[in-house]
């Protein structure tokens, strides 16, 4: 008895380890707070959100559709293969077996940058189609390893009696032998469908522009934090499986063929129908079709389209269906994280981008690597409500305003809780202060983090002294042992939540903070920092230039402009946007839009040229993995 | 005979709302060999396991050897199982097989490799050391499966249906193996089946089992030709099973027609079943026997022939060396001391083991 | 028997150009620089410190989940085992059920429950105990591992100790074995294969992830699968991202002929 107690506590046990973070993110959908960090009250409102958030929605039923186009096609393949292996010879049928086992062995990473790589060789744009490619590629595997047990069952007999009986070898196999296999097709067809629903790291190397499936969305906002409807869509899907799986299994016996004879009083057969067929039927072909109606509704294809690739959270998406309505043309919007990743996508040209909205220095880079198109100001009347001093900020990088038109700018300062600090902060040294152990949230990424070290030795942040350089680095990695996480976006969650005490940020995102966390303030430290400005610039291999251009007018425009200030509540150059906003506080904000004169020396961050990128990746290397 | 090696007292057995034995009683003698014989879910396969130790009784105990084991875990017990599949050890050699209860009791290499020895040697497997079980036809895996239990020198050996997954002349080879073994061994088998042939073959004494009862216990002569109820009768070879009535002592009255018997002390007018084997009902021309009847049925198989024959309504079942016809007319003759007279079930349960097959 | 040959010709196309295939292409690209010519310095790339240092971490935390997971599972899949069919199946469910939230989203919730003023440690505060400091911890990522992968220790295991007939083991009692000796000397060996693929399933995946290193790390961990994605999605290091991936390839290969080979000799000198 006590060993059956034992057992039981350690199945308890083990049911906690795997179901906490799936009860976690079941309450999290019904938590009123934007942040996960923090606990708002009791909502349904993600649940109604969910259904109006097109980009959740086009990504829940790009998912569905490619598990389940990959799953049947898999299934297809898999089986027809897994019926002419089980014919061969002994040899052949291992050199198959070996075959078959090559993806299942082989890292994901690896064979998702294998897959990238064959499809970038071969010109075919990464996309929808690749996806489904690869996918059907991983779940094969999974079918043959399914279908082919079952095969070994079935006796080669049943199916000579058929031919014997006079059926057509056709015939004779799918009267015969499929009935027999069909539960190893269906339970293959289920895991490549579960397989395929779950996957990250495979899409994450084959997909494009504008095509997400779940993961991939969840992937991009992981860092900016993700937005509760997501918990939502995922609560749905979860409870509506369990219930399903539920339904099938505890509807009693019929086809579990693998049991022994269990001695079950049957329920009326129609009942078991309903329970296990008509049921589960339906509620599959509610999400598929749902899907399907959702994205006719939401897809009306127009000819025109626009590319965009912009950074995360960096737009209202109302102002994105606004456009499209007034316009007719299709945006198509993808986000990236970094300067450095947006970078090599459109230096390869793989993928042909409209507008996109890189920040100073990589305008500066693109521009001298001569990938950027000269904008038709005529085509932006507009540009007017940008204030002067911003254009003339531009000059530093765009020395002639032909490139780039002004989108956000803003500072890098140090986000502090006053109440987990104690002396008044001012300077970068409090970041390598021992008191702060583990409770310093650093920026993610190579310039940010070498732009605080080198102002705090008191050089420039565009440095390319190596001296300095490796001065900084060792400054850096001496900072590693107290930093909590280098983290990009996420800063922003993590101090709403009390989780650190001091964290490096952009101005922008410090007043969306402060209003939900009171505690916090902003500062610029007086050895100086950086300024920076996002523009939008226009590849030169961009095929809708004159859609890109309607798009950067539009963003232009004071109204729109407002929308995102508000939304976003990064500082906008758009002049006229800012008399607009009628919270005085905010408008007269030090943050949002200080005195330039009165902060400390401001950089801005110019492009190095490429010995020097690789010297500061090195040692960024370094930093990190030391 | 010896005295008692193993007694069970009032042992019962439930799974569940199932009970699978019901107050059972037995006892087995050394150097018998025993057959447990029923049909399936009859409980003797229970009671094999309990005795083995995979099942603890619910009520009653085991008594072995003077000492109560019926809460000794299967490894302090003086007595080894064939399994039904013989169970053998897949990842281990033949050698390993048969060694793996001599390691765990520390025995020296020598005596080990003598033993593996002796024993492949008994069972007519000599060289089979090193090959791996799957290799082996099932008959070599049985004979393995029980040169692994006796090189233990057990006082009891358990087999549970051993023979069940060979073939029919496979099957009666063992059967001679079995008792050859048993003979050079002289230890106590205790045999579970449901093949009566198999137990009418090997045993010593048999014990009839249904439905968690013991049905009858005695010599395979006794239960073939005695048998003291109906299941018995119909479980252990064919034979008519009548309603009779008892008219007085030695006469009874089968389907309306007195026939002369040797039974007593039934009473008068009582209703009985009477067990008639199909051997020993002699077939006579018309009018010469007590029951005229036609043959409607005739197969031939081998050293007799099989004929049903109506009469009185009722299909009787004839075995003859003799040949008659289908649509022949045909008298039954009975000896006396061939009429086995049986008591009428009291139970509902009894009736229900006459209505099992 | 001929035209049934012919089923296999779809997917011998679909392997061949997309697995096998792929898989040359990397090989070209590690042997070769920007200018297409030969060299050998992709794969050298592994041996620089910090590369060393990535791998390195990556087989230590992906080895230690790997054991914890077997320690873990082993227990559990016997318990499962023992249970009869139709509990087992729902309770097999339940490991594949979670599959159906998303992965990220399942890593990310450790987040929250891990963080300093998360769901644990707020618990922990409640009851008075010392908080649980492993986020963006070493031991953090392990957590992440072992709660990914176990049911794919779990699930192997499971099978092959459901598939061993309950009369072996009782063979083994019956020839004086004691529960130890019968777990040691007959369970053991016959789940022996189980084990090996669960291994193989945790110990690839968790010498190779990225995202869980990502997630849990705190950016402050840097894995070899760290480092080969930044090769191809940061760095747009193609050469360099082939080279290790290569590496890490034929890695994973040895390991996988190191298991098997123990696993033959094991199964040789059990006597």
């Amino acid at each position: 008895m006590i060993k059956k107690s034992i057992q039981k506590i350690y199945l308890a046990l083990i049911f906690i380890l795997l179901y906490a973070p799936i009860v976690t993110l079941m309450v999290l959908s019904f938590n009123e707070s934007r942040t996960r960090a923090k606990w708002g009250g009791f909502t349904l409102k993600w649940y109604q959100e969910l259904f109006k958030n097109e980009q959740i929605m086009s990504a829940f039923y790009t998912t569905l559709l490619i598990a389940f186009l990959a799953a049947a096609a898999a299934t297809v393949i898999g089986t027809a293969a897994s019926i002419a292996i089980q014919g061969m010879k002994q040899r052949w049928r291992t050199m198959y077996m070996g075959l078959t086992n090559i993806p299942m062995m082989n890292a994901e990473i690896v064979m998702g940058v294998s897959l990238m790589l064959l499809f970038i060789a071969l010109r075919m744009t990464l996309g929808f189609g690749t996806i489904l490619i690869a996918h059907i590629t991983f779940n094969i595997p999974y079918v043959i390893l399914s279908v082919s047990p079952k095969l070994r069952q079935t006796s080669r007999h049943t199916y000579e009696a058929a031919l014997d009986l006079g059926a057509s070898p056709l015939k004779a196999f799918f009267k015969v032998v499929f009935p027999d296999i069909v539960p190893g097709v269906l339970s293959g067809f289920m895991l490549a469908f579960t397989m395929s629903l779950d996957d990250f790291v495979i899409t994450h190397f084959t997909k494009g522009p504008g095509i997400d499936t779940l993961s991939t969305k969840i992937y991009t906002e992981v860092r900016k934090g993700i937005k509760p409807e997501i918990y939502a869509l995922s609560t749905i899907l979860f409870v509506s499986v369990l219930v399903l799986l539920i339904l099938v299994n505890y509807s009693p016996d019929g086809k579990e063929e693998e049991g022994e004879k269990k001695k079950v009083r049957k329920p009326s057969r129609a009942k078991v129908i309903f329970l296990r067929r008509i049921v589960p039927a339906a509620i599959c072909i509610l999400f598929v079709f749902g899907g399907i109606y959702y994205a006719g509704e939401n897809q009306v294809m127009n000819s025109e389209k626009v590319v965009v690739y912009n950074w995360g959270e960096y737009i209202d998406p109302e102002v994105l269906t606004m456009f499209e309505e007034e316009t007719g043309i299709d945006v198509v919007y993808e986000e990236f994280e970094t300067n450095e990743i947006l970078y090599p996508k459109i230096s390869s040209g793989a993928i042909a981008y409209d507008a996109i909205c890189p920040s100073d220095y990589m305008i500066q880079r693109m521009m001298e690597n001569d990938l950027l198109a000269e904008i038709d100001f005529d085509n932006i009347p507009n540009i007017k409500y940008i204030g002067s001093q911003y254009m003339e900020q531009s000059r530093q990088f765009d020395p002639e305003n032909k490139y780039s038109v002004p989108y956000c700018w803003g500072t890098v300062g140090i986000l502090y809780n006053k109440t987990m600090v104690d002396e008044p902060v001012d300077s970068w040294g409090i970041l390598w202060d021992e008191k702060y152990r583990d409770n310093i949230l650093m920026q993610d990424s190579v310039r940010d983090a070498f732009g605080v070290a080198l102002r705090y030795l008191g050089y420039s942040l565009n440095s390319t002294d190596l001296d300095e350089l490796t001065e900084a680095r060792d400054l850096l990695i001496e900072q590693k042992p107290l930093v909590q996480a280098y983290v990009i976006d996420q800063v922003r969650d993590k101090m709403i939540g009390n989780e650190a005490a001091i964290g490096v940020i952009y101005s922008g995102e410090a007043i969306y903070t402060q209003k939900e966390n009171p505690d916090l303030e902003y500062v610029v430290p007086k050895e100086g920092s950086n300024i920076w400005i996002d523009s939008w610039v226009i590849p030169k291999n961009a095929e809708n230039k004159e859609n890109a251009e309607k798009f950067i007018n539009f963003l232009c425009r004071p109204d729109i402009a407002l929308m995102n200030f508000e939304y976003i509540t990064y500082s906008t150059p758009n002049t006229k946007a800012r008399e607009m906003i009628e919270d005085e506080a905010i408008r007269n904000s030090t943050i949002a839009f200080p005195d330039l004169e009165k902060l400390p020396e401001l950089e801005t961050f110019q492009y190095l040229g490429q010995k020097a990128d690789e010297t500061y990746g090195e040692l960024w290397n370094q930093v990190k993995s030391s | 005979m010896s005295s008692k090696l193993i007694d069970f007292v009032h042992v019962s057995k439930a799974y569940g709302m199932q009970t699978v034995l019901d107050d059972l009683n037995l006892y087995i003698r050394e150097n018998e060999f025993l057959t447990l014989l029923g049909p399936s879910g009859c409980g003797k396969t229970t009671t094999l396991r309990i005795l083995g130790g995979f099942e603890t009784p619910d009520t009653g105990k085991v008594i072995f050897d003077g000492k109560d084991i019926t809460n000794l875990p299967p490894n302090k017990r003086q007595l080894n199982t064939v399994f039904q599949k013989y169970a053998l050890f897949t990842h281990m050699t033949i050698a390993e097989n048969i060694a793996f209860g001599l390691k765990i009791k520390n025995k020296s290499r020598q005596y080990i490799h003598d033993k593996i020895k002796y024993a492949l040697k008994l069972v007519n497997l000599d060289g089979y050391e090193n090959r791996m079980p799957d290799s082996l036809s099932g008959g070599q895996q049985q004979r393995i499966a029980i040169a692994r239990a006796i090189v233990n020198e057990p006082k009891v050996l358990l087999l549970d249906e051993p023979l069940g997954a060979l073939d029919l002349k496979l099957r009666q080879d063992m059967q001679y193996e079995l008792i050859r073994l048993k003979n050079e061994l002289g230890i106590t088998f205790i045999y579970v089946t449901h093949d009566q042939e198999e137990a009418l073959t090997m045993s010593d004494t048999i014990v009839v089992m249904n439905q968690g009862y013991i049905q009858q216990i005695g010599t395979p002569e006794k239960i073939y030709n005695e048998p003291e109820n109906a299941f018995v009768a119909d479980f252990i070879g064919e034979s008519n099973i009548i309603s009779a009535t008892m008219v007085k002592d030695r006469l009874v009255k089968i389907l309306g027609v007195p026939f002369p018997c040797v039974d007593e002390g039934f009473g008068q007018n009582t209703p009985v079943d009477v067990v008639i084997r199909p051997e020993d009902i002699d077939l006579l021309k018309p009018g010469e026997g007590s029951i005229d009847g036609v043959v409607t049925h005739l197969i031939f198989k081998g050293v007799h022939y099989e004929m049903e024959v109506m009469a009185n309504n009722y299909e009787w079942l004839v075995h003859s060396t003799d040949m008659f016809p289908v649509g022949t007319e045909v008298s039954i003759h009975v000896d006396p001391y061939d009429i086995q007279i049986m008591k009428k079930p009291e139970s509902e349960d009894e009736e229900a083991v006459n209505i099992e097959e | 028997m001929k035209s049934k040959r012919l089923l296999a010709g779809p997917y011998l196309f679909w392997s061949v150009s997309f697995v096998v295939i792929p898989l040359l292409v990397i090989v070209y690209y590690a042997f070769t620089n920007d200018e297409g010519g030969f060299t050998f310095s992709n794969l050298a790339q592994i041996t620089t410190a910090e590369n060393l240092k990535a791998l390195g971490l990556s087989i230590l935390l992906s080895l230690v989940s790997t054991v914890v997971c077997l320690l873990l599972a082993y227990p559990l899949a016997m318990i499962l085992s023992q249970k009869n069919v139709s509990q087992t199946s729902f309770i097999v469910l339940i490991f594949i059920l979670p599959m159906w939230m998303n992965f990220l989203l399942r890593t990310m919730a450790w987040q929250t429950l891990l963080e300093k003023n998360g769901v644990i440690n707020s618990i922990l505060e409640f009851l008075h105990l010392p908080a649980l400091e492993i986020i963006n911890t070493p031991a953090a990522i392990i957590l992440g591992m072992v709660y990914n992968f176990l049911p794919f220790m779990v699930l192997p295991i499971y099978n092959v100790l459901v598939k061993i007939d309950p009369n072996v083991l009782n063979a083994a009692r019956d020839l004086g074995a004691n529960s130890v000796q019968t777990f040691l000397k007959v369970t053991l060996p016959l789940s022996i294969p189980g084990v090996i693929s669960g291994i193989t399933m945790v110990f690839v995946p968790a010498l190779t992830t990225f995202v869980i290193s990502d997630l849990l790390g705190g950016g402050k961990i840097l894995l070899i699968g760290n480092v080969i994605e930044q090769s191809f999605k940061q760095n747009s290091n193609w050469h360099v991202g082939s080279g290790l991936s290569l590496v890490l390839m034929v890695f994973i290969i040895a390991s996988m002929a190191m298991v098997a080979k123990y696993d033959k000799e094991d199964g040789g000198a059990a006597f």
